[in-house]
C-alpha cells in the first residue's frame, strides 16, 4: 500500500516539475469553458426559448456541470502508456514488482486529485464572472447516485484508455491514432462532453445507452441535475457496471497478449 | 552479508536449448510500398536465438560477448523476464523469469544503457524513495544501503539536483545505485559503460567488481567494450548470430586462438620493409615504429634476428590484442 501512495506522491511532484507548462494548462481549461459558454450564450441570445428541448438556464448548468466531471473523469495521465511502450519505457515497470495496471491507476488518482483543487478554484471563479444559472443539487440520494456514478465513470474511462494503449504492442506508431480516435471522437462525441446526448434522436439514444460511453459523462451529470432518478438511474449504473466488467476481462485479455508479443525494443 | 545466498555451487542460471524468434511485418519503401505494407504485408521471421544453453553460477561474474545483433540484449530480456522465449527452459534464482513472481522482480536488476529509471524532471532522491517502497525495503536498509552506494559511487552531491541537469557520466552512477538499491542477487549490465568517458568507464568497471565480490551478487555484463570483459571477467561467453561460439576462460580463448604474437620495434634509421617481410607479416609501418605479427612459437627467434638484422632502438613482444582474437572467433575460426 505504501507502494501506492508514494507513486501517488512522485505523481503529483511530476506534474509541477514545469511550472509554467502547468500554469498554461489551467488557463486552457479555463478558455475552453468560456468558449462554450459564450458559444451558447450567443445562441440563446439570437432566439429564445428552446433549442432541442434546453432553454438558456438548462444547458448553461450543463456546460458548467462539464467543469466537474470533466476533472473528474477524464483527467488521467494514462494516456502516457501507449507512449511508454512505443518508447520501450515501459521495460522499467515490468522489470520491477509493481503491478503496472494499480501503478496506472494511482497515477490517475493523483491527476484527479490535483485537477479537482483547481477545477473548485476556476469553478467559483467562473461562477461569480458569468453568474450562470446554475442548479445546486439538494437531494442527497441524487447526490449519492451521483458520487457512485461518477466513480463508476472514471473507472470505464481508464479501462477504455487502457486497452486503446495496448495498440503500440503490435504498432507502435499507431499508438497516438487510437488514442486520437478514442478520445475525440469517441469519447468527446458520444459520452455528452459537446453536447446533452439527449438532443439525439430517440433511436440513437437508445442505442448509445447500451454501450459504456455515455456513463462517463452524460449520465453522472443528468443524475446530479435530478433529471435521470429512481429506476433508470439503477438500469444505467448496472449497465455500466455490467460494462467495466468486460472491459476489465477484455483488458487483462489482450494486455496478456500483447506483453507476449511485444519486443521490448528500444534497448 | 549472505543472508540467503547459498553455498556458490549453487546454480543462480541454467539456459537449456533456448530459442527466440521474432516475427514483424517489413515495412517496404515509398509511398506505393507503405501501402503495399498495409494491405499484404510481408512477413518476416528473426531467429535470435538458436538454442543456446549455459549455467551460471551463484556469485560468477561472467561477459557475454558478441558484435551487434548477435543476441546479447535478447538473452538479458529473456533473463529477466521481458521477453517470452519461443522454446527451452530458462531458469533464474529457481524463477521462471516470464511469470514475474514479485519474489523474483525483487532480487534481480537490469541496468541498461538507455532506458532509465530515474524520473527525467525530479531528483534522483525522489525516484530512490519510489524503489524503496516498490521493493519494500526497511527504512534503516534503505539508508544503510544508499550512504552505502553513494559513497562508492561518489554521488552524494547528486541526489537533490533534477536528473535532466545531469551529465551521462553522473546519470550513469545514479541509475546504478538506483538499480541496486534492494541489493538484487542478480543483476544484468548492458552495455554499462557505453557513452561514458575513459575515467567514467574506469569508475564503473571497479565498481562493478567492487560490488561482485562484495554481496556475491551474480553477475552477467554485455560489453563491445573489451576494457570492461578484461578488466572485470574471468569467464566469457561469445555469441554471435544467435549462437554460442565460446564458453570458458578468457585465458583459454586468448591461448587457445591466439596463434600469433605481435612485436613492435622501434627504428633508429629507417630501413626496408621487405625485408620485414621475411620474418613476419607487417602490420603497420609508420616509421620509427613497425608492427609485425609472427607465430607464437617463432616469436623468441624471430625477435632475436630482428635484433640482429636490423636498426632496433626498442622492441616489445605482445600478445595478439582480444579485439583481434574475439574477431576471429566470430568469423568461425575455432578448433575443438
Amino acid at each position: 500500500m505504501k507502494k501506492y501512495l508514494q507513486i501517488f506522491n512522485i505523481s503529483f511532484q511530476q506534474e509541477f516539475a514545469y511550472k509554467l507548462s502547468f500554469v498554461m494548462w489551467r488557463v486552457r481549461n479555463i478558455m475552453q469553458i468560456l468558449v462554450v459558454f459564450f458559444l451558447w450564450d450567443t445562441v440563446f441570445s439570437v432566439r429564445q426559448s428552446e433549442i432541442f428541448g434546453y432553454d438558456r438556464d438548462m444547458i448553461l448548468t450543463y456546460i458548467f456541470g462539464l467543469v466537474f466531471v470533466k476533472a473528474f473523469v477524464l483527467s488521467s495521465r494514462t494516456q502516457d502508456v501507449a507512449g511508454e511502450i512505443a518508447r520501450g519505457e515501459i521495460i522499467n515497470y515490468l522489470l520491477r514488482p509493481v503491478n503496472y495496471f494499480k501503478y496506472w491507476l494511482t497515477r490517475d488518482f493523483s491527476s484527479k486529485a490535483l485537477n479537482f483543487m483547481f477545477a473548485i478554484g476556476e469553478f467559483l471563479l467562473l461562477y461569480f464572472i458569468l453568474k450562470p444559472p446554475f442548479f445546486f443539487q439538494s437531494d442527497p440520494l441524487q447526490i449519492i447516485l451521483f458520487l457512485i456514478c461518477l466513480g463508476l465513470a472514471m473507472l470505464t474511462y481508464f479501462l477504455l484508455l487502457f486497452i486503446v494503449s495496448a495498440i503500440p504492442f503490435w504498432a507502435p506508431e499507431l499508438g497516438w491514432g487510437g488514442h486520437f480516435i478514442f478520445t475525440v471522437i469517441m469519447v468527446e462525441f458520444l459520452s455528452g462532453v459537446l453536447f446533452p446526448l439527449d438532443i439525439l434522436p430517440m433511436t440513437f439514444q437508445n442505442i448509445l445507452g447500451y454501450t459504456p460511453f455515455p456513463y462517463m459523462i452524460y449520465f453522472p451529470l443528468q443524475i446530479y441535475l435530478g433529471k435521470i432518478s429512481g429506476f433508470f438511474a439503477i438500469k444505467g449504473m448496472l449497465i455500466s457496471l455490467g460494462w467495466i466488467f468486460i472491459l476489465w476481462l477484455l483488458m487483462k485479455s489482450i494486455w496478456e497478449k500483447g506483453l507476449r508479443a511485444y519486443q521490448a525494443y528500444g534497448r | 552479508m549472505s543472508k540467503g545466498i547459498k553455498e556458490s555451487g549453487e546454480k543462480a542460471i541454467i539456459v537449456d536449448s533456448l530459442l527466440k524468434s521474432f516475427e514483424f511485418s517489413e515495412k517496404q519503401t515509398g509511398l506505393l510500398g507503405g501501402f503495399k505494407s498495409l494491405l499484404a504485408p510481408k512477413k518476416k521471421t528473426i531467429r535470435a536465438l538458436k538454442s543456446i544453453s549455459f549455467t551460471i553460477n551463484q556469485g560468477e561474474l561472467v561477459g557475454f560477448i558478441g558484435p551487434n545483433g548477435a543476441g546479447k540484449t535478447t538473452t538479458l530480456k529473456i533473463l529477466s523476464g521481458l521477453l517470452y522465449p519461443t522454446s527451452g527452459f530458462v531458469q533464474v534464482i529457481e524463477h521462471d523469469p516470464w511469470k514475474r513472481d514479485p519474489k523474483f522482480l525483487k532480487n534481480i536488476s537490469l541496468v541498461m544503457g538507455q532506458k532509465n529509471q530515474l524520473w527525467w524532471d525530479l531528483p534522483a532522491r525522489d525516484t530512490f524513495n519510489l524503489n524503496k517502497e516498490i521493493y519494500e525495503l526497511a527504512d534503516h536498509k534503505f539508508k544503510e544501503n544508499l550512504a552505502e552506494l553513494c559513497k562508492i559511487l561518489d554521488a552524494e552531491k547528486l541526489l537533490d539536483t533534477q536528473v535532466r541537469r545531469l551529465s551521462l557520466g553522473q546519470r550513469m552512477r545514479l541509475e546504478l545505485i538506483a538499480a541496486l538499491l534492494h541489493k538484487p542477487k542478480v543483476l544484468f549490465l548492458d552495455e554499462p559503460t557505453i557513452g561514458l568517458d575513459v575515467v567514467g568507464q574506469q569508475k564503473i568497471r571497479d565498481f562493478i567488481f567492487d560490488y561482485n565480490k562484495r554481496s556475491s551478487a551474480t553477475i552477467i555484463l554485455t560489453s563491445h567494450n573489451m576494457d570492461d570483459v578484461i578488466d572485470l571477467a574471468k569467464r566469457v561467453i561469445v555469441i554471435n548470430k544467435g549462437e554460442i561460439l565460446f564458453d570458458g576462460d578468457l585465458k583459454d580463448l586468448t591461448s587457445k586462438f591466439a596463434k600469433e604474437k605481435i612485436i613492435k620495434v622501434y627504428l633508429g634509421k629507417s630501413a626496408d620493409i621487405k625485408k620485414f617481410e621475411n620474418i613476419g607479416k607487417v602490420k603497420r609501418y609508420n616509421f620509427p615504429q613497425a608492427v609485425i605479427s609472427v607465430p607464437r612459437e617463432a616469436s623468441a627467434i624471430a625477435a632475436a634476428e630482428l635484433l640482429q638484422n636490423f636498426p632496433v632502438t626498442d622492441l616489445t613482444i605482445e600478445e595478439e590484442p582480444i579485439e583481434e582474437v574475439i574477431r576471429r572467433v566470430f568469423k568461425g575460426e575455432i578448433i575443438k
